[in-house]
């Protein structure tokens, strides 16, 4: 069955981030969706996308258009940030395959090199203002109906791109003041970076510390090394903000309320009727797996699944992770008329 | 002379060490266990070995987190650096030798950093080709070294369609080779499609894995000198 309600997808977004009541869940998600099908009508090169504005928005925009898919978001890589900082990144230009971004080269090779400095041109750096201009493009296209929106790095992750993981882990736990020292500028990185998003319209930013996942560091890490962090990040934004941390979330998922965005993100990992009861009315995104359910799934798997995350009671039916371009448009469409038609 | 009572006390500091991540007591309690004359195969196995055992019980009883997890990983190699010189070689009928890396698009090498220490705690011949690693590579070594097993780890959704190329590719070449891939997105349904001969789902199950093979292999040593003695 069609839509037959009066809101926009954009409206009953917007809404919902407001605290207003909503008709619906809006089906959407602030980390990339870059689909096979998109780059093929474009005819584009996935490994093309990342370096070209208009080739970015246009493949962020072609999913709203081919599926309905209730957003359009960009860019599609994790290494924005680290890149403006001084990483250099691969885009694996070579290969016809699909591989995301990665850091070739860190800025920080010892304890010593953390006491880094963000350069003053910070925001006119690697690929901001591309990224930055690609969300115009996006807005231009399709912000009229859908929400438009973009991500940062949390600290903790973008602290993992700067430097090897294996030493900020361990750090964390032998030295923890001097890793938050570094938290602490990269926090202020992130806030550049983040408000030149803003001011260039997205109607809101999700910041991705899956690095300070449960099952990677314990709670009592996230609380004392990373939240204060975090707070300190969104309470200098203005737009609507999203937390998204993947992995095991349940018992932290109160501290990220506690940071002050506008709503959190779990992925499938999360038991989310368990974390409703935890968190009370604070707005929770989530939680189908992108993959297993969404690309590899059939389409009635996809759709028992879905009605699943809203009987849990999510305010948004959203993605664990990045949708794998691979992904079945049919789908994504499947999806949304199972969140469109669910107990209606 | 190894008496009972101070081959324990040798066995308890080494494994308290890795328990604790205690880098300097690893490397004094090793270097003790030498100058009296212990086994090194010993101190390896019923002393890190056992240690790293419970490390794998904390974490997942979710006391220990990763960072605890690779420092006393750090704690196992020192002590594993002065003992492994001391370890005398047994034939045990297969060659044990392994293939390891991170597949192309992806730059997270812990749980295989974890994987293959254990691999080196049992002796094996590990041939780590690092993390970032193009394809084809891994059939390269793989040929180039006639090696048991190929160990495949992706960390991320994103990176780990590259793993079923590769088994693919060895499959062709080498029907024999035994095929283990792991990582965070990666499930059993995953690996059986795939064809792959096992899977470790994260750095705990990794760590259980390895610790079980290596347990096999312990009881194939075991055995061995049995057979020698009888």
């Amino acid at each position: 069955m069609a839509e037959t309600r009066t809101m926009t997808p954009k409206e009953r977004i917007l809404r919902l981030f407001a605290g207003e009541k909503v008709d619906r869940p809006p089906c959407f998600s602030g980390m990339g969706n870059a689909t096979t099908e998109g780059l093929g009508k474009l005819g584009y090169k996935f490994a093309a996308i990342h370096s070209n504005a208009k080739m970015m928005a246009d493949v962020a925009a072609a999913t709203y258009k081919l599926s309905g898919f209730e957003c359009g978001v960009v860019p599609f890589d994790l290494c924005v940030e680290a890149e403006a900082l001084g990483c250099e990144i691969n885009v694996y230009a070579h290969l016809d395959d699909i591989l995301y971004p990665t850091i070739k080269k860190k800025i920080i090779h010892n304890e010593d090199e953390m006491g880094i400095s963000i350069p003053q041109d910070f925001t006119k750096r690697g690929r901001i203002p591309l990224v930055k201009e690609a969300i115009g493009l996006v807005k231009a296209d399709i912000g009229g109906e859908v929400a438009v929106g973009t991500y940062v790095l949390g600290p903790f992750t973008l602290a993992g791109q700067i430097m090897e993981l294996n030493d900020l882990l361990k750090l964390s736990f032998k030295k923890p003041d001097k890793v938050g020292g570094l938290l602490d500028i990269l926090a202020d990185a992130i806030v550049l970076c983040a408000k030149e998003f803003e001011a260039a319209g997205a109607d809101y930013i999700t910041v991705r510390e899956m690095g300070a996942t449960s099952d990677v560091l314990s709670p009592r890490v996230f609380k004392n090394l990373i939240l204060p962090y975090l707070k300190k990040i969104f309470g200098q934004l203005k737009t609507n903000t999203v937390l998204h941390i993947c992995g095991k979330t349940n018992d932290i998922a109160p501290f990220m309320v506690e940071s002050g965005a506008t709503a959190i993100s779990v992925d499938q990992k999360n038991d989310v009727a368990e974390t409703r009861k935890k968190i009370g009315n604070a707005l929770l995104f989530g939680n189908y797996d992108p993959y297993n359910v969404l690309v590899a799934g059939s389409q009635a798997n996809v759709r028992q699944v879905i009605r699943k995350c809203m009987d849990d009671g999510v305010d948004a039916v959203w993605p664990g992770c990045d949708i794998w371009p691979t992904v079945p448009i049919e789908n994504i469409k499947a999806m949304m008329d199972e969140v469109i038609n669910y107990r209606r | 002379m190894v008496t009972a009572e101070k081959r324990q006390e040798l066995l308890d500091r080494l494994k308290n060490a890795v328990i604790q991540y205690d880098e300097d007591g690893a490397k004094e309690a090793s270097n003790e266990a030498l100058d009296i004359g212990m086994d090194a195969n010993d101190a390896i196995f019923n002393g890190l070995v056992s240690g790293m055992e419970e490390v794998g019980r904390l974490f997942e009883a979710q006391e220990y987190f990763v960072p605890e997890l690779l420092m006393s990983a750090d704690a196992l190699y020192a002590g594993l650096d002065i003992l492994k010189p001391h370890v005398k070689q047994l034939d045990l009928g297969v060659k044990g030798s392994v293939v390891i890396g991170t597949v192309e698009g992806d730059v997270h090498d812990i749980g295989k950093n974890i994987v293959k220490m254990m691999f080196d705690v049992a002796g094996f011949t590990v041939y780590d080709l690092g993390r970032d690693v193009p394809l084809d590579k891994f059939v390269e070594e793989q040929l180039r070294t006639d090696s048991d097993l190929v160990c495949l780890s992706a960390m991320m959704t994103t990176t780990m369609m590259g793993m079923k190329k590769v088994i693919d590719d060895l499959r062709t070449k080498n029907p024999n080779v035994k095929i283990m891939i792991g990582g965070a997105p990666v499930s059993s349904d995953i690996a059986d499609k795939w064809g792959a001969d096992g899977y470790a789902k994260d750095a705990n199950n990794a760590l259980k894995d390895a610790i079980n093979m290596v347990s096999s292999l312990k009881k194939l040593k075991e055995e061995a000198e049995a057979k020698k003695k009888g």
